[in-house]
């Protein structure tokens, strides 16, 4: 009897205890009608045009991936998600979402190391795009290259993760800036702080009710699987609206790592999403206190930390596959077997695996030795067969290989990847770990030398 | 530039000092008292009263402000900056270790499929990584002092005249460096052999954050090694366990304990080795090596050793000197073929 009074309690807390991202108008002298102050369409639409522009790039049309990267025309349809029996989506249009939005205008303006001729992070997903244009549907097997993978892990670093994280949850909440007793913009239902939070929280891609659902079921939203709809349909309006209910990006992959592994990086990010959020509503349209201002960067320090790992417990992922496809690949050849569709894959995986590496240094962060070690261990391509890699760009553009040494070498690397993610970022759930779990042994040895003691 | 130096000095010099409350640091406070109390009970429930007395060079302020130990001081944090800079920094154990797991994999060792539970494993590693590290060092000491060219580093710990648990620190930082590569040599063998065998069970077995034996060690009084505290553990515990009194005896200045007890922890690779000396409650010993080092400061310490390699490579360069002359005699013909390559005369005849 008292279990079952206890696990009552517990589960009533838990509900009432989970909220919704939804807050009311607290915007002083507001006299119009809109009764929600939350906002952030244009973010959606930058992940409709994502999720359409990963769709199109296999189709190889240069113009049409344009369309979908750089520019802010009217008219382009949301070419993914979109409805499929028993999931029914709302919006069929970008422009249902947010008028005049693009991808490339918002990414990372600051220069990549992890890519041959240090280009800005807007310059690389231009030249991905124009070199996937060129590929056989995204796919280059003389560089080891799938651009459908490399576009779109990227993008989602270099804009999603780099605005929400460099921009607004950093120097948006700086004092004096998108002040809380002051609509953002002229005219506009919501305060500047409120709409700075809610675009940082429309970047990272979660459903509104994202506390109340489990990180599978998240999964499976963004999967679109009808056995979920009622999950996702959070309003039982009979349509997923995609501004409100459906899960992109980072959280998606937040919410897979997690139903994996058992950690809790998708409620930790949502969970410090709608506590900063609520403090910024408590404040009543008033300017935040200097106390209020640290306190809301607490969450934000917060969500960036937790989000970074997302991406980096990603890319230590591929790292594991890639060492797996390379031992796929030596099994084969050992058999004189046909290895296409294992060189495929390495491919695909190294190409998942570099597009997160590469995000991880696309938000202004400083990543320190980290960076360099990412950039030398990864390289500018796998390592393809007679052991050459792309190594850098000559005066045309094109890609130079040289030798470097053998695939299986590169097995190595992968090692030592998955090694310096787990220790950098401080990993928890370490999928596809190929190290035998060496970076908790490297963590309880201290660093011998650091000071000269005798026997 | 100036201030990132002053920086720098003052991080090192605060993280150098933070090994007093470190856990994982033998000159933590806690052991310092631990070793106090074990040594205290030890030796009250052996002599009562005079139990208390026979702690005296552990608590006077006189071996604690000794000249010997003031150097004791100064050298820990001058080799603490010189280490900084001397220990690669790319060359981690990270780095190690994955190549070493890499290898084994290369070289056809798996998972042993075993069935082990985690914890049988996590116990059989602390245990091997205990006994290979403990032998590790015992045999770079054993060379430390069978090695004259390894001996003029070494020499600068066994100059210290008084003992105190900082002595631990009285290293040249050449000897440092050795320390270094040691300890990620041997370390990485049993990590790297055990996470193949083994993928996803290695875990070091520890209290509060520190490896199990290294707790037990410092908690049960490995500061009175470098004490003047003689505690012996009793003959039959000592063939195992190195005690205070016989590391005490490794550093007394009498010929006849010269080259005795190497171990750290345990004592049987002395046994092993025939350097196994057992210690005395009574033993009255003195310290140092009887040498001009004895008195030197931090700068003598630092630059002697390298006089004497510099005299041990003169000495060495004059007996292959003298042996070429005694071949010369032997075989007048071969030796006049000899030439020096720009003035044409035999080297030897130059040498004259």
């Amino acid at each position: 009897m008292k279990k079952t009074i206890v696990s009552v309690l517990v589960a009533f807390s838990a509900s009432a205890m989970a909220q919704t991202y939804d807050y009311d108008v607290t915007l002083k002298d507001y006299q119009g009608d809109a009764k929600s102050s939350v906002s952030y369409g244009g973010q959606i639409a930058r992940h409709a045009l994502h999720n359409s522009l990963k769709k199109i790039i296999s189709d190889g049309d240069h113009v049409e991936m344009l369309k979908y990267l750089s520019s802010k025309e009217a008219g382009r349809a949301i070419i993914d998600p979109v409805s499929k029996d028993g999931f029914e989506i709302k919006q069929t249009s970008i422009d249902e979402l947010s008028k005049g939005k693009d991808l490339l205008s918002s990414a990372y303006d600051g220069v990549i190391t992890g890519w041959p001729g240090n280009p800005t992070a807007q310059e690389l997903l231009q030249e991905l795009v124009e070199l996937a244009s060129n590929s056989k549907k995204g796919y280059d097997p003389v560089n080891g290259y799938d651009y459908t993978q490399l576009v779109s892990k990227f993008t989602m670093g270099a804009v999603f993760y780099n605005k929400a994280v460099n921009h607004y949850l950093e120097e948006k909440l700086e004092a004096g800036q998108s002040p809380n007793d002051a609509p953002y913009v002229e005219g506009a239902y919501y305060t500047g702080t409120e709409h700075v939070w809610d675009e940082a929280f429309g970047y990272f891609g979660a459903p509104a009710n994202g506390l109340e659902l489990t990180p599978k079921e998240v999964v499976q939203i963004t999967k679109q699987n009808p056995e979920y709809f009622t999950k996702a349909d959070a309003n039982g309006d009979g349509v997923v609206d995609l501004k409100s209910e459906m899960a992109f990006a980072h959280a998606y992959y937040a919410a897979s790592i997690d139903a994996s592994a058992g950690t809790n990086y998708f409620h930790t990010i949502m969970q410090a999403f709608i506590d900063g959020r609520q403090l910024i509503a408590n404040a009543k349209g008033e300017r935040l206190t200097s106390a209020q201002r640290g306190e809301l960067k607490g969450y934000a320090a917060t969500i960036a930390t937790a989000w970074q790992q997302v991406i980096a417990e990603a890319a230590f992922k591929y790292a594991g596959s890639v060492y797996e496809d390379l031992e796929k690949i030596a099994v084969i050849e050992d058999a004189q077997g046909n290895v296409n569709n294992a060189f495929r894959s390495y491919v695909k995986h190294w190409g998942e695996l570099k597009g997160f590496a590469l995000s991880l240094e696309a938000a202004g962060r400083d990543l320190g030795n980290a960076q360099a070690g990412l950039d030398r261990l990864i390289g500018f391509s796998p390592v393809l067969f007679g052991g050459a890699q792309v190594v850098a760009l000559d005066g045309k553009g094109d890609f130079i290989q040289a030798n470097v040494g053998s695939m299986q070498e590169y097995k190595l690397n992968m090692i030592k990847v998955q090694n310096l993610l787990a220790q950098e970022f401080d990993l928890k759930a370490k999928l596809e770990d190929q190290t035998g779990g060496m970076s908790e042994v490297l963590n309880q040895i201290n660093a011998a030398g650091q000071s000269a003691e005798n026997d | 530039m100036f201030d990132h130096f002053v920086g720098w000095l003052g991080n090192e010099l605060v993280a150098a000092s933070s090994s007093l409350l470190d856990k994982s640091k033998r000159v933590s406070l806690w052991y310092l008292l631990s070793a106090l109390l074990f040594a205290w009970g030890v030796l009250a429930i052996r002599y009562g009263h005079d139990g208390w007395s026979r702690l005296q060079p552990y608590l006077s302020w006189r071996v604690w402000w000794h000249r010997s130990a003031r150097t004791d001081y100064l050298l820990w944090f001058a080799n603490r900056l010189a280490l900084a800079v001397l220990i690669p920094k790319t060359l981690t154990q990270a780095v190690w270790i994955s190549w070493l797991y890499f290898y084994w994999q290369e070289a056809g060792i798996g998972d042993a499929q075993l069935g082990w539970p985690t914890s049988i494993v996590i116990v059989v590693f602390t245990l091997c990584y205990f006994f290979v590290d403990d032998f590790s060092r015992f045999f770079v000491h054993w060379c430390m002092h069978k090695s004259p060219w390894l001996w003029a580093f070494h020499q600068v710990h066994h100059s210290a005249k008084v003992l105190t648990p900082f002595t631990v620190f009285r290293t040249h930082p050449v000897e440092g460096l050795l320390f270094f590569l040691r300890s990620m040599t041997s370390q990485s063998l049993v990590i790297s052999v055990f996470l193949v065998v083994f993928p996803n069970q290695v875990s070091l077995w520890q209290i509060y954050g520190v490896l199990v034996t290294t707790f037990l060690f410092n908690a049960l009084g490995a500061n009175l090694r470098h004490s003047g505290v003689a505690l012996s553990y009793g003959q039959r515990i000592e063939k195992w366990f190195i005690s205070p009194a016989q590391h005490q005896v490794h550093h007394s200045n009498l010929n006849q304990h010269y080259d005795r007890n190497f171990g750290v922890a345990l004592a049987i690779w002395d046994r092993m080795f025939g350097s196994w000396e057992p210690g005395h409650d009574n033993q009255m010993i003195r310290f140092g090596t009887n040498q001009a080092i004895d008195n030197m400061g931090m700068l003598g310490q630092w630059c002697q050793p390298f006089k004497d390699i510099y005299e041990l490579f003169q000495a060495r360069l004059k007996r292959v000197r003298i042996w070429l002359v005694s071949l010369q005699k032997k075989t007048p013909h071969t030796m006049a073929l000899w030439k020096a390559p720009q003035t044409g005369k035999s080297v030897l005849k130059q040498d004259k």
